[in-house]
C-alpha cells in the first residue's frame, strides 16, 4: 500500500492590482484556518513538518501557498515579467494575502509567517488588523536593513552561495539534514526572487516609530525569535514586541532563522502554547 | 588556546585533511585561489589550487598575494572554531554581519567560492577540537 500524506496540493486563480495569478497552496486539517507564509527566496516546502503534525492539524486548517514566482506558483501569463527587475513590494505583499484569504473564503484566519513573513506579520497587524483572528511573527522585526546584497544575484556567483549562506543561517546543532535542505531549497529559486524578495524585506518595511499603532486588542500580536538568528536578531525582535502594548515575545534556544524548518520538534515546544492560546480565543 | 591554522604542529594536519574531505573536493572543484586568514597580529595564506589545498604560508611576507582575507581578532577566531560556537559566531556570516569577523580584497571571489570556503573553516574547526 502507498505511503501517502494527507497534504493536498491545488492551485487557485486571483487577481492582484488587475494581474491574475495562479497561485499554488497545499493544505492540511480542519478547524481554524491557519495561512503560512514562507521566507524570501524560498517556497511553501518550509512547512513540510507542520502541515504533517496532527496535534496542529487537529485543530487547525493548515494552508501554504507559494508567493508568484516562487515554488510551483509561476510568473504570471499575462505580464512580460521578463523586462522588469524582480521586487516585491510591501503593497504586493499585503494585497496577495488577503487577496487570497478572500478567495479561499477564510474567515478570520491567523497568520503566521517566517522572516519576511515574519515582518509581514506586523505590517498586517498594522494595516489589515480585522482580517485576521492574530498573527504569529517568526524572526521578524519593525526594520531589517542591510541584506538585500548584490551577491543575492550576480551573473558569477552562483545558487551555491545561497544553498551555504542560508544553510548557516541555522543553528549549529539542528539536525543536520534538515539544516541542508533550507540551503537545498533556497539553491533552487529562480536568480533574482532572493534579492527581490529582500527588497521588501530590508527595504520596503520599517515600521520604525510605527509600532504603537498596532492595536493588539483588535489582533492579537506573537513574536518569536531564534536564539541564533543574525538576520533579525533576538534583540531586533525583543524591541519590536517591546514597542507594541500587549505583544508577547518569546525567545527560541538553540534555532536559527528557520525554526519550522530546521529543527520542527524543538520549535513546536515553543509554538504550541502560541497555537493553543490562538484556538482558545473567541 | 592557539588557533590551529598558527600553530606550526596543526598546521600540518591542515591540508590531508581537507584535502580527503569529500565535501570539500565537491565544492572546491573550480577553487584556485589564494586566502588570508588573519588572527590578530598573525596571519596564515591558504593556497588553494584547483580544489585542493597546496601550501600553507604561516606568516607570510607582504609580496605573497593573496585573493581575498578573513579577519578577526585571535579571540573571535578562538570563539568562533569552538566545536558548538555562541550564536553569531557559529556563521562567517553572521560572524561579519554582527560581531568582529572582517573580509575584504575580491569578495565576488569569497562569495563565488564560499561553499568551499564554509566547508574549509568548518574542518579547521574539527582541527581545533582534536
Amino acid at each position: 500500500m502507498a505511503k501517502l500524506e494527507a497534504v493536498i496540493g491545488r492551485y487557485c486563480y486571483l487577481t492582484v492590482d488587475g494581474v491574475e495569478y495562479r497561485v499554488y497552496f497545499e493544505e492540511n486539517g480542519r478547524g481554524i484556518p491557519l495561512l503560512c507564509q514562507h521566507t524570501a527566496g524560498s517556497d511553501g516546502r518550509q512547512w513540510r513538518h507542520l502541515l504533517n503534525d496532527p496535534e496542529v492539524t487537529s485543530k487547525y486548517r493548515v494552508i501554504v501557498p507559494d508567493l508568484p514566482y516562487h515554488g510551483k506558483s509561476l510568473p504570471p501569463q499575462s505580464v512580460d515579467w521578463w523586462k522588469a527587475e524582480y521586487k516585491l513590494t510591501k503593497s504586493f505583499f499585503i494585497d496577495f494575502l488577503v487577496e487570497l484569504k478572500h478567495c479561499l473564503e477564510l474567515k478570520r484566519p491567523a497568520f503566521i509567517g517566517c522572516s519576511m513573513g515574519g515582518n509581514l506579520a506586523l505590517d498586517l497587524a498594522l494595516e489589515r488588523p480585522d482580517e485576521f483572528k492574530a498573527v504569529i511573527g517568526l524572526e521578524g522585526a519593525d526594520y531589517t536593513p542591510g541584506l538585500d546584497i548584490i551577491w543575492f544575484n550576480h551573473p558569477r556567483i552562483s545558487g551555491e552561495f545561497k544553498f551555504a549562506n542560508l544553510y548557516e543561517s541555522t543553528a549549529p546543532a539542528g539536525p543536520e539534514n534538515n539544516r541542508r535542505e533550507i540551503g537545498w531549497v533556497y539553491s533552487q529559486s529562480a536568480p533574482p526572487v532572493f534579492r527581490g524578495d529582500l527588497y521588501y524585506y530590508s527595504r520596503e518595511h520599517n515600521l520604525t516609530g510605527q509600532l504603537g499603532r498596532i492595536d493588539t486588542s483588535r489582533i492579537p500580536v506573537y513574536l518569536l525569535c531564534g536564539e541564533y538568528d543574525f538576520a533579525s536578531t533576538p534583540e531586533m525582535c525583543r524591541r519590536t514586541a517591546s514597542q507594541i502594548k500587549g505583544a508577547k515575545y518569546t525567545l527560541m534556544e538553540g534555532l536559527g532563522h528557520f525554526p519550522v524548518a530546521e529543527n520542527y520538534q524543538l520549535f513546536k515546544r515553543y509554538l504550541m502554547p502560541v497555537l493553543n492560546e490562538i484556538a482558545n480565543m473567541r | 588556546m592557539k588557533i590551529c591554522f598558527l600553530k606550526p604542529r596543526k598546521l600540518k594536519l591542515i591540508p590531508g585533511k581537507v584535502n580527503d574531505d569529500p565535501e570539500f573536493k565537491l565544492s572546491a572543484r573550480y577553487m584556485t585561489r589564494n586566502v588570508l586568514l588573519s588572527a590578530g597580529e598573525s596571519q596564515c595564506i591558504f593556497k588553494i589550487c584547483d580544489g585542493q589545498v597546496s601550501e600553507l604560508v604561516l606568516n607570510p611576507s607582504p609580496m605573497e598575494p593573496w585573493d581575498f582575507f578573513i579577519k578577526a581578532p585571535e579571540k573571535s577566531w578562538e570563539i568562533f572554531l569552538q566545536p558548538l560556537p555562541p550564536p553569531f559566531y557559529h556563521s562567517l556570516f553572521g560572524a561579519s554581519i554582527r560581531e568582529d569577523f572582517q573580509f575584504g580584497g575580491n569578495i565576488e571571489a569569497m562569495f563565488a567560492h564560499y561553499w568551499a570556503l564554509q566547508r574549509m573553516l568548518s574542518i579547521l574547526r574539527q582541527i581545533q577540537n582534536e
